[in-house]
């Protein structure tokens, strides 16, 4: 299968700080002899290399799907990254200490975009129950059957306690079909994924909208399953307050009546 | 020349399949790129280190290619990362309380203010 490998060693090797970094001890997969490399946990993204100084990684583990779980003590501060297929391998790593086991099998167990996603949702979620009251009729996705199923965290009984939010089944065309509300990007930077406003603050992201169930037609973003869109709601409020402020603007311009 | 394909977006991967096939023929990590409204109906990909290279997309409709292009903008996982510190820290200022403390991920250097840079 191709893949752009030149943008995944520039995500690699980028200066963004990575989530976790250290040498491991991984475990080949037909021979059982451990090689120590050099891991750089970036996203959902684990790369290894064959030295900390070397330029590009000789692999990575995309961390999707996955359960991290700790072996048995025999093998000294090993885990093990574990995916579902069948034909899946599955990756043996050793830390060189107890608490750098620790924070290897926490930090790759949080890796996942899903688990990211999952957490935004409940954030999001949070803020419009803040802001406009608990929201009524735009709670996750209903509808579809999905084959997906949310993907266990592995080791941890969960501190997390998050609601299991229904995973979004691919839509017909695989594409995931955003709700595009209007107004619903106040982001300057709207021509590119990594948009940022260059000092290294968060420039504030829009609310992601919400994704709708699959419709028949994926591409014509048909009326939601889900019901009006939150976003809408939010842009109508926005919306309004923008232009009261603005009315008391040009009221203070033109001076006392 | 144009080839027909299958498209699917899955976290912040791109995968492509001949329309017959179940497996994919090729990938690309949505990381560091820049989606580009080209003309109609197509939008294109490219990336930070090779700018000059674009992955381009003829779509059915212009409404399609819309939809396409915000959805792949915020493919990312690092913009899936700057919206949690966002509304992170909207909530805390709402509240003064750190909304992931009841999830115990306070500490995780990945949720961190500041510590991301592009």
């Amino acid at each position: 299968m191709k893949l752009n490998e030149r943008s995944l060693v520039f995500y690699a090797t980028c200066d963004s700080p990575a989530d976790n970094a250290g040498f491991l001890y991984k475990r080949g997969e037909r021979h059982t002899a451990y090689h120590r490399r050099w891991f750089v946990l970036k996203g959902n993204m684990l790369f290894y290399f064959e030295e900390r100084e070397s330029r590009e990684p000789v692999g990575v583990i995309v961390l999707e799907g996955c359960t991290v779980e700790l072996c048995d003590a025999a093998e000294g501060f090993a885990f093990a990254i574990r995916f579902g297929g069948a034909k899946s391998r599955t990756y043996v790593l050793a830390a060189e200490s107890q608490a750098a086991m620790e924070s290897w099998v926490k930090s790759l167990s949080r890796a996942s975009f899903d688990y990211m996603r999952l957490v935004v949702r409940e954030l999001e979620k949070q803020l419009e129950e803040m802001r406009w009251g608990p929201a009524g009729g735009c709670g996750g996705c209903r509808g579809a059957p999905t084959s997906w199923k949310p993907k266990p965290l592995g080791m941890e009984p969960s501190p997390e306690r998050l609601p299991a939010l229904p995973a979004v089944p691919p839509k017909e065309n695989g594409c995931a079909v955003w709700n595009n509300a209007p107004g619903a990007d106040p982001l300057p930077d709207t021509s590119g994924c990594d948009g940022h406003d260059g000092e290294g603050n968060p420039r504030p992201p829009p609310l992601p909208p919400r994704r709708r169930a699959s419709s028949s037609d994926g591409s014509t973003g048909a009326a939601a399953a889900e019901g009006p869109s939150a976003f809408c709601r939010l842009h109508e409020r926005y919306g309004q307050e923008v232009a009261r402020l603005r009315q008391d603007w040009l009221e203070r311009r033109r001076g006392p009546r | 020349v144009l080839k027909k394909r299958l498209v699917k977006l899955v976290v912040n991967f791109l995968f492509y399949f001949r329309t017959d096939e179940a497996e994919p023929i090729g990938a690309l990590l949505l990381e560091h790129c820049r989606i580009t409204k080209e003309e109609e109906n197509v939008f294109s990909i490219s990336f930070i280190e090779e700018p000059e290279r674009k992955y381009c997309f003829e779509c059915d409709s212009e409404e399609q290619c819309q939809e396409w292009i915000e959805a792949l903008k915020r493919a990312s996982y690092e913009f899936m990362r700057r919206s949690l510190i966002f509304y992170r820290n909207e909530i805390q200022k709402m509240t003064g309380k750190d909304p992931l403390e009841q999830y115990g991920i306070s500490e995780e250097a990945r949720f961190q203010l500041g510590t991301h840079k592009p």
